[in-house]
């Protein structure tokens, strides 16, 4: 693989001082090659010839500047864990610390995997749909294939659609705990802040409910509870929030530049 | 002093004008309301000098927008001066009436690269009367790229049928988990993708500006000299070649102005400080696959989207002339490239087996425009100023139209290459461009960050395309360059749909989590 990228990159590195390939050998992938005055400049070095050592040892003594980054460092590359995206299967986590992933996982199969979809029919007892199996089996499917990507075939495309599980399924199934623990903490929550606010004040829980401000002070803690329910959440929505204006401050950039450099005036000349 | 009332009246209405402050006038109003159009424009007109009230000015850009406030407008150098005479605010505009008219020669303009930018503005700068020098390192040049033109192209650069190898007219969207959605049914016959090959596509819009006067110079631009004042030429250093030996002679040029459309590794940008952008690295296989296999692409297009594939793009198969073309991209994993092309490979294998690889090439894609794209007479344009949407990493279409919008802004501020130009003239086009296709830009930007972030989202939109109207407004938005807003009732149908999709994929992805934790 890595002569025939050689042999086939070869042809595209003449005369050009950008070409891409001289990348993907200055981070290593080959031992290719450059011409011209831009390949000293690429890697960053400065070769000091012997005439002006006058210590008379080696040809040619090279003194290394801090060496400028690959083009495949630069450019947004992050590093680590980060590399893999904004929000990473574990399957490619993983993959970076085994060896490169092996096909030999298998194909996918399940009994009840016919045609490119469940068979719901497999999945009816008494003539009701096990609709929490089948997601089950959808969840197992996922996790198998981010381990094992399969070829894709046109001879047994997959056609399955989450939307064929009906919604109050799902509602049931992940919805309604969530709801429970969230409902829960609140009242929780709440019946001891009124119980301390009973103490501290003296308004009963009808006058605090009453009061505005014990309406807003409900409305933030719902909100809160909402929006924040895990610590990561917090950083989330301030990820969020700057990403979300990112692409149109780099869009703005050449119009703030016109400020710090104003055109000077002219006189008009009618 | 003359005054126009614009407060409310959408028609202009200016009561007692001569013709010449009737057509300043809405020469001004055409540059920042596109309604006006350019019918009124006459480049006869010695004065721009247009007379509007304060009050009318900030109505009026703010209906505009992106940026449409007073200060913008006090700043930017079309406004020049802006002065209170009695009650009114006078507004005089220079757009390069302040400069010098040339002596017996017409503005020589320097477009440095031959790719569809270069080409287009060459093309038009030629068109415009103006003396033109289309700088090309290698005129057959075959750069690394997916070949994608929109239906839009074709109408608008009056590109020729045969220069299309195919016209794509279906494509297959493949999600981590191999669900395959069929994408397409909603064209009609004479709507199709255009595969194109990028040296007969560079090369035929470089043979064209050449027959409407463009000089095509076979050189490579080393630097060049900034002018010591604003009437003073730019000399640009280039090596020429003659097309015999491999070593050119170094030579040099006069020019009034550059425009830098030498791609994503563009030496003008760098001369003009434009500072960098985060790009992405397409690597890309040609593979010449048996003609059984070759019949199925032979008007469909895959797109393969997994955490295997791309932690933030998408890999392809693109159907070329006589083989396909098998490859991938990302921003933020770059040294693991390889990695995600075997993986794209590996998901094509059951359509591509018993190929050959007959090429391998790779470029980087600009995720985002140059913090600078004008200095002083040098603007950039296409890939140098980094014009690539987000989510499909598109380019040609736009490289083609910046320059050419670059270019009517040359011509514009220069009355047909016989004045000067100077920076205010390149900011019309950036202002133009930015108003034109900000809102494409933002939209995809919107779904790349929405759908290509994770494994569950990927799965969403994959489910999400399958929907006859998600088809038919991504491709009227993809071919006509458009952003259409549908009807309201179904566009909060597909709001619903796309969240219930959303949920129910992360929904099962969290459960998978909690079962291994």
């Amino acid at each position: 693989m890595a002569t025939l990228f050689q042999s086939a990159a070869s042809p595209l590195l003449h005369r050009s001082s950008s070409s891409c390939c001289s990348w993907l050998s200055a981070s290593g992938g080959g031992h290719l090659k450059l011409k011209g005055e831009d390949a000293v400049r690429r890697h960053g070095r400065l070769v000091v010839k012997a005439e002006d050592e006058r210590n008379g040892s080696a040809a040619g003594e090279v003194v290394a500047k801090p060496r400028k980054a690959s083009p495949l460092q630069r450019g947004g590359t992050l590093s680590g864990e980060e590399a893999e995206g904004k929000d990473p299967s574990p399957a490619a986590l993983l993959a970076n610390k085994k060896p490169l992933m092996s096909l030999g996982g298998g194909m996918f199969e399940d009994a009840r995997w016919k045609n490119g979809t469940w068979d719901i029919q497999q999945f009816t007892n008494s003539g009701r749909v096990d609709w929490d199996a089948v997601i089950d089996a959808e969840i197992a499917r996922r996790k198998w294939l981010e381990e094992n990507p399969e070829a894709s075939s046109n001879s047994d495309p997959v056609v399955f659609d989450t939307s064929t599980v009906p919604w109050w399924a799902w509602v049931k199934r992940f919805h309604l705990p969530e709801a429970e623990i969230l409902n829960g903490r609140a009242a929780m929550i709440g019946y001891f802040a009124a119980y301390l606010i009973d103490s501290a004040t003296g308004v009963g829980l009808v006058d605090q409910t009453n009061s505005f401000f014990g309406k807003l002070l409900l409305f933030i803690a719902v909100t809160g509870v909402l929006l924040i329910r895990k610590n990561e959440d917090a950083n989330n929505l301030k990820t969020l929030a700057s990403e979300w204006t990112f692409y149109d401050k780099q869009w703005q950039a050449t119009w703030k530049n016109e400020e710090q450099h104003p055109v000077s005036e002219k006189e008009i000349k009618l | 002093m003359a005054s126009a009332n614009l407060l409310g009246s959408s028609s202009l209405s200016l009561a007692t004008h001569s013709t010449t402050k009737t057509t300043a006038a809405s020469a001004f109003l055409s540059l920042f309301h596109p309604k006006f159009g350019r019918s009124a424009i006459s480049y006869s007109d010695r004065s721009l000098t247009a007379v509007v009230a304060a009050a009318g000015i900030q109505k009026r850009l703010s209906g505009n927008g992106f940026f449409g406030n007073i200060e913008a407008f006090r700043r930017n150098e079309v406004c020049k001066r802006v002065e209170i005479v009695k009650d009114m605010v006078v507004v005089r505009i220079f757009a390069g009436m302040n400069s010098r008219k040339l002596e017996g020669r017409k503005l020589r303009v320097a477009v440095v690269g031959g790719g569809p930018a270069g080409g287009s503005a060459a093309e038009t700068l030629a068109k415009g009367g103006i003396e033109t020098f289309l700088f090309e390192r290698k005129l057959d040049n075959a750069k690394p790229c997916g070949g994608a033109i929109p239906l839009c192209m074709v109408g608008e650069f009056d590109l020729p049928q045969d220069i299309i190898d195919r016209k794509v007219t279906k494509m297959k969207m493949i999600s981590p988990s191999n669900v395959a959605v069929d994408v397409g049914r909603t064209l009609n016959e004479n709507e199709y993708i255009g595969m194109v090959r990028r040296e007969v596509l560079d090369s035929y819009m470089r043979d064209r500006a050449a027959s409407f006067g463009a000089q095509v110079i076979n050189g490579l631009y080393l630097r060049m000299e900034a002018p010591k004042d604003e009437d003073s030429p730019y000399v640009l250093h280039y090596t020429r070649y003659d097309g015999k030996s491999k070593v050119g002679t170094p030579s040099k040029l006069e020019v009034d102005a550059i425009v830098g459309a030498d791609g994503a590794n563009s030496r003008v940008a760098k001369d003009i400080d434009a500072g960098d952008y985060d790009y992405a690295i397409a690597f890309q296989e040609r593979i010449k696959i048996p003609d059984e296999k070759m019949a199925y692409y032979e008007n469909l297009a895959e797109m393969y989207v997994g955490a295997d594939v791309s932690p933030d793009f998408y890999g392809w198969v693109f159907p070329k002339c006589d083989h396909v073309a098998v490859g991938t991209g990302t921003v933020i994993d770059k040294p693991a490239i390889k990695k995600y092309q075997t993986a794209t490979r590996n998901r094509a294998k059951d359509k591509i087996e018993g190929g050959k690889i007959i090429r391998v090439e790779a470029h980087p894609i600009p995720e985002h425009p140059r913090p600078r794209r004008v200095k002083d007479r040098v603007a950039l344009v296409g890939d140098a100023a980094g014009y690539v949407t987000k989510c499909s990493g598109e380019g040609i279409y736009f490289a083609a139209k910046s320059g050419r919008m670059c270019a009517e802004a040359i011509v514009e501020g220069s009355a047909f290459g016989q004045r000067m130009i100077n920076e205010a003239d390149l900011r019309t086009y950036l202002r133009k461009w930015d108003n034109k296709y900000w809102p494409t830009y933002k939209v995809l930007d919107i779904l790349q960050k929405l759908f290509y972030r994770s494994n569950p989202a990927r799965e969403a939109f994959v489910e999400m395309c399958a929907d006859e109207y998600v088809q038919k407004m991504t491709f009227d938005s993809y071919l006509y360059k458009t952003v259409v807003p549908g009807n309201p009732l179904d566009d909060l149908k597909l709001a619903v749909n796309t969240i219930g999709s959303l949920v129910r994929a992360y929904a099962l992805r969290n459960e998978s989590l909690k079962a291994t934790a």
